[in-house]
C-alpha cells in the first residue's frame, strides 16, 4: 500500500474571509478530524452572529461598485479563478480525501464537477442577456434586463465540500451579487483554499465572504434583512422547517436541496455487468453520502413468469453482493482503495442503527457491513464496509428513510407499473434511475416517475453545470433549482421596460 | 501492490510512472548510443507529452458521478509491470531489443485500459487509443532499424 502524500503537515488554521481580509479566530475552535486516520487536521472558528453581520455588511458595501463592474470583467475574474483551480486541482482534491473521507477518485471528480460550474459561469454576458421586441405597439419598444439583487447567503453540507459551494457562488457573483458562505464546519478546509484562490484572482474584497460556524450562522444568515437569497443544501427536516419557512417569513429567494431516497430500478434484460459496476458506484461511491446516491435497488420481473422472476431476483441479488463484497475500503489516498469512511463516528452510528433496525423490521441481511475489513492499518472508528439487504419493502424504516451510508436494500417488483408505485409511494423526489435495453420501459420511467433527476443506465444522475440540478417533492424546496439558467434567474431580477419617444 | 481489479488514480498513476520512466530510458540511449540519438530524444520528448496527456485527459475527465473506483475491472496492474532499465554494457542491438519490448508491452497496457474505459466519457479510451497507436508506431520503427526482424 503507497500513500499519496499528505497536503496538509500541520493542523490548518482555518479564518473567516471578510472584506477581503483573513481575520484571526477570538472565539470557540472546533476540531477538524481525517476520519480515516482520526488525526486532527485543522481547527475552525465557530463564529457569531456578529461575525455574521460583519461579512454582511462587507458584502452590501462591496455590491454596489461589484454590480457596476461590466459582466465581462467579472467573466475575467472567474476565468482566473478558473485557471488557479486547475493549477491547484491536486492540492484541493487531497484536502477533500483528508478532511471528508472520500477516495482519491471520488475527490477528483468532485474537484472537477466544482470547476464547471465556475467554466460555466464564466460564459455570464451570454447567460444574463435578456429579451426584446420592437414595435410591441407602434413606435413602443420593449424589453427586459436581468439584474443582480444584492447579498446571498450559501450554507453547505459536508457530504461535497468543494463542489456544492460552486453550485452557486460563480453565477452569484458573475451575476453581480456580493455572497457569503457558511462551509460545513466538518470540512471547511477546501473552501478556506477556494477563498485563498478567490483572492489571488482578484475578485474584490467584500464580494466573496466565508463565515465559519454552526447553527448561529445559519441563523443570523436567514434572519439578516440584508441578505435577499439563500441556497441551502442538506437534510430535509432543516430545508423544509428552518430554511424554507424562514425564508418565507424574512422574504426571501430560497434554493433549499433536500434528502433523498433514490430508487434504481433494474429490468431483466439490462446489462448486468455493466449494472452491477454503475451500482456499486451509486450505492457505495462516497461511502453513501450523497443525495444521489442509490438507496433501494428495486428488481423488476416485467414480462417474467413467477420462476424467471425468481431466478433473475437471485442472479442479480447475489452478483450484487458479491460485488458489493470486493469492494476495499479504507483511506482514500490509498489509490487502490475504493471506498473511505464515513465522515464521523456520529453518523456511523446513526448507519449502524438503521442496520439493527432492519434486522428486526426481518429484512434478510444478505452483507453485514459491519463486519470490518480495511485495507491498510486504520482504526475502525469512522469505517463501515458495505451492506446488503434483501426482502425489504419501501415500508421499512431502512427502505423508506434516508441512511445516508453504505447500505443497499433491494426489493422486487412484479412489474414496472408496481415499481413506479413503490417509487411514488417515498415522500422523496430526488433521482431515480433505470437500466435496461427496451425503450419503450426507459421512456415510460422518464415520463411518469416523478423525481427531479433521472437516470437511465446511469447509476449517478448528477446534471452537469449547464444543466439545473433538479429535485422534487420533499427532495427540494423552493422554485428555480441550482447550476445552469435557472441559477440564473435566481440570482436575478427581470426588469422589464417598455419605451416610446415622442 | 495492486490488486486484480484497479481503480482509475491508480491505473493512470501506473501510466504517468510509465511514461516518466521511459522518457528517461530513452534520454539515456540517446546519450549512450550515437546511431540513433535523434530518434530516442524524439521519443523521449514524446513520453513527457504523454505523460501530461494521460494526466490532462484524466483530470478534465473525471467526474464524481462516473464510476472511476469500478471501472479497470480487469485490469492487473501486476501484469503490466514494463522494464525500463538497461545494463551499462548493453549493445546497440540489445538496446532496440529492450526499447521494443518496452513499446509492446506499454501498447498492450493503453490498448486494454482504453477498452476497459469505454463506460468513462469517451475522451480517455480515445486518448488511450492515440498513445497506444503512437507506441506502436515506434515499436515498427525501432523494428525496422533491426533489420526487420
Amino acid at each position: 500500500m503507497t500513500l499519496l502524500e499528505e497536503p496538509l503537515k500541520e493542523p490548518f488554521s482555518v479564518r473567516n474571509y471578510i472584506n477581503g481580509e483573513w481575520l484571526e479566530p477570538t472565539g470557540q475552535l472546533a476540531e477538524i478530524t481525517n476520519p480515516a486516520t482520526c488525526k486532527t487536521i485543522g481547527r475552525v472558528p465557530i463564529s457569531t452572529s456578529e461575525d455574521v453581520e460583519e461579512a454582511v455588511e462587507a458584502a452590501k458595501n462591496a455590491y454596489p461598485e461589484w454590480r457596476r463592474t461590466p459582466p465581462l470583467a467579472r467573466a475575467r475574474c472567474l476565468f482566473r479563478l478558473k485557471e488557479l483551480m486547475e493549477q491547484h486541482f491536486e492540492e484541493l482534491s487531497r484536502i477533500q480525501t483528508m478532511e471528508h473521507g472520500k477516495t482519491i477518485d471520488e475527490s477528483r471528480g468532485e474537484t472537477r464537477r466544482g470547476i464547471e460550474n465556475v467554466e460555466v459561469a464564466t460564459g455570464i454576458p451570454s447567460l444574463m442577456m435578456g429579451q426584446n421586441l420592437e414595435d410591441v405597439a407602434s413606435g413602443i419598444d420593449e424589453y427586459l434586463i436581468r439584474q443582480p439583487l444584492g447579498v446571498f447567503g450559501i450554507i453547505c453540507p459536508y457530504n461535497f465540500p468543494f463542489m456544492v459551494p460552486l453550485w452557486f457562488a460563480p453565477y452569484a457573483v458573475a451575476t453581480g451579487n456580493c455572497i457569503v458562505i457558511k462551509p460545513s464546519s466538518e470540512d471547511p478546509i477546501s473552501q478556506t483554499k477556494v477563498a485563498e484562490l478567490v483572492e489571488e484572482a482578484g475578485i474584490p474584497p467584500g464580494v466573496w465572504n466565508i463565515v465559519n460556524g454552526g447553527r448561529d450562522v445559519v441563523s443570523s444568515m436567514l434572519d439578516s434583512p440584508d441578505i435577499t437569497g439563500i441556497c441551502f443544501v442538506g437534510s430535509t427536516p432543516v430545508a423544509k422547517n428552518v430554511i424554507y419557512r424562514r425564508c418565507g417569513e424574512t422574504g426571501k429567494r430560497v434554493i433549499a436541496q433536500a434528502g433523498a431516497k433514490n430508487f434504481i430500478v433494474v429490468m431483466p434484460d439490462a446489462h448486468r455487468e455493466k449494472t452491477i459496476g454503475a451500482c456499486m458506484t451509486s450505492f457505495y461511491g462516497n461511502a453513501g453520502q450523497r443525495c444521489l446516491s442509490g438507496a433501494n435497488l428495486l428488481l423488476v420481473g416485467q414480462g417474467q413468469s413467477e420462476g424467471e422472476r425468481d431466478a433473475f431476483y437471485k442472479r442479480f441479488s447475489d452478483a450484487f453482493a458479491a460485488a458489493a463484497s470486493k469492494i476495499r475500503v479504507g483511506y482514500g489516498l490509498d489509490e487502490s482503495v475504493q471506498m473511505g469512511p464515513l465522515r464521523d463516528a456520529e453518523k456511523k452510528q446513526r448507519v449502524l442503527k438503521f442496520i439493527e433496525k432492519g434486522v428486526e423490521e426481518g429484512a434478510k441481511l444478505t452483507l453485514d457491513g459491519r463486519n470490518i475489513h480495511l485495507t491498510g492499518d486504520w482504526p475502525q472508528t469512522c469505517f463501515l464496509n458495505p451492506t446488503v439487504f434483501e426482502d425489504v419493502t419501501p415500508d421499512m424504516a431502512i427502505g423508506r428513510e434516508e441512511i445516508f451510508g453504505p447500505v443497499a436494500n433491494i426489493m422486487t417488483a412484479p412489474n414496472l407499473d408496481k415499481a413506479i408505485e413503490m417509487i411514488h409511494s417515498s415522500r422523496f423526489g430526488n433521482a431515480a434511475s433505470i437500466f435496461t435495453s427496451n425503450g419503450k420501459w426507459a421512456r415510460e420511467f422518464q415520463y411518469r416517475v416523478m423525481c427531479g433527476n433521472i437516470g437511465i443506465n446511469i447509476g449517478i444522475n448528477a446534471p452537469m453545470a449547464f444543466f439545473p440540478f433538479s429535485g422534487m417533492k420533499e427532495s427540494f424546496f423552493g422554485t428555480l433549482h441550482g447550476q445552469g439558467q435557472e441559477v440564473i434567474r435566481f440570482f436575478t431580477e427581470s426588469k422589464v421596460v417598455i419605451q416610446r419617444w415622442f | 501492490m495492486q490488486t486484480a481489479e484497479s481503480t482509475a488514480s491508480a491505473v493512470i498513476s501506473h501510466m504517468e510512472k510509465l511514461e516518466e520512466n521511459s522518457a528517461k530510458f530513452y534520454q539515456q540511449l540517446s546519450e549512450k548510443y550515437t546511431q540513433g540519438k535523434k530518434m530516442f530524444l524524439q521519443f523521449a520528448q514524446e513520453c513527457r507529452r504523454n505523460k501530461l496527456q494521460v494526466t490532462r485527459t484524466y483530470q478534465e475527465t473525471i467526474t464524481d458521478a462516473l464510476e472511476a473506483g469500478f471501472t479497470f475491472k480487469r485490469l492487473d496492474l501486476n501484469k503490466h509491470k514494463v522494464e525500463t532499465t538497461l545494463p551499462d554494457e548493453a549493445s546497440y542491438r540489445q538496446a532496440l531489443e529492450t526499447a521494443i519490448q518496452l513499446e509492446a508491452r506499454a501498447g498492450e497496457l493503453y490498448r486494454e485500459a482504453a477498452e476497459a474505459s469505454e463506460s468513462l466519457l469517451a475522451t480517455i479510451p480515445m486518448a488511450l487509443r492515440r498513445i497506444a497507436q503512437d507506441r506502436d508506431q515506434r515499436r515498427l520503427k525501432l523494428q525496422s532499424m533491426l533489420g526487420g526482424k
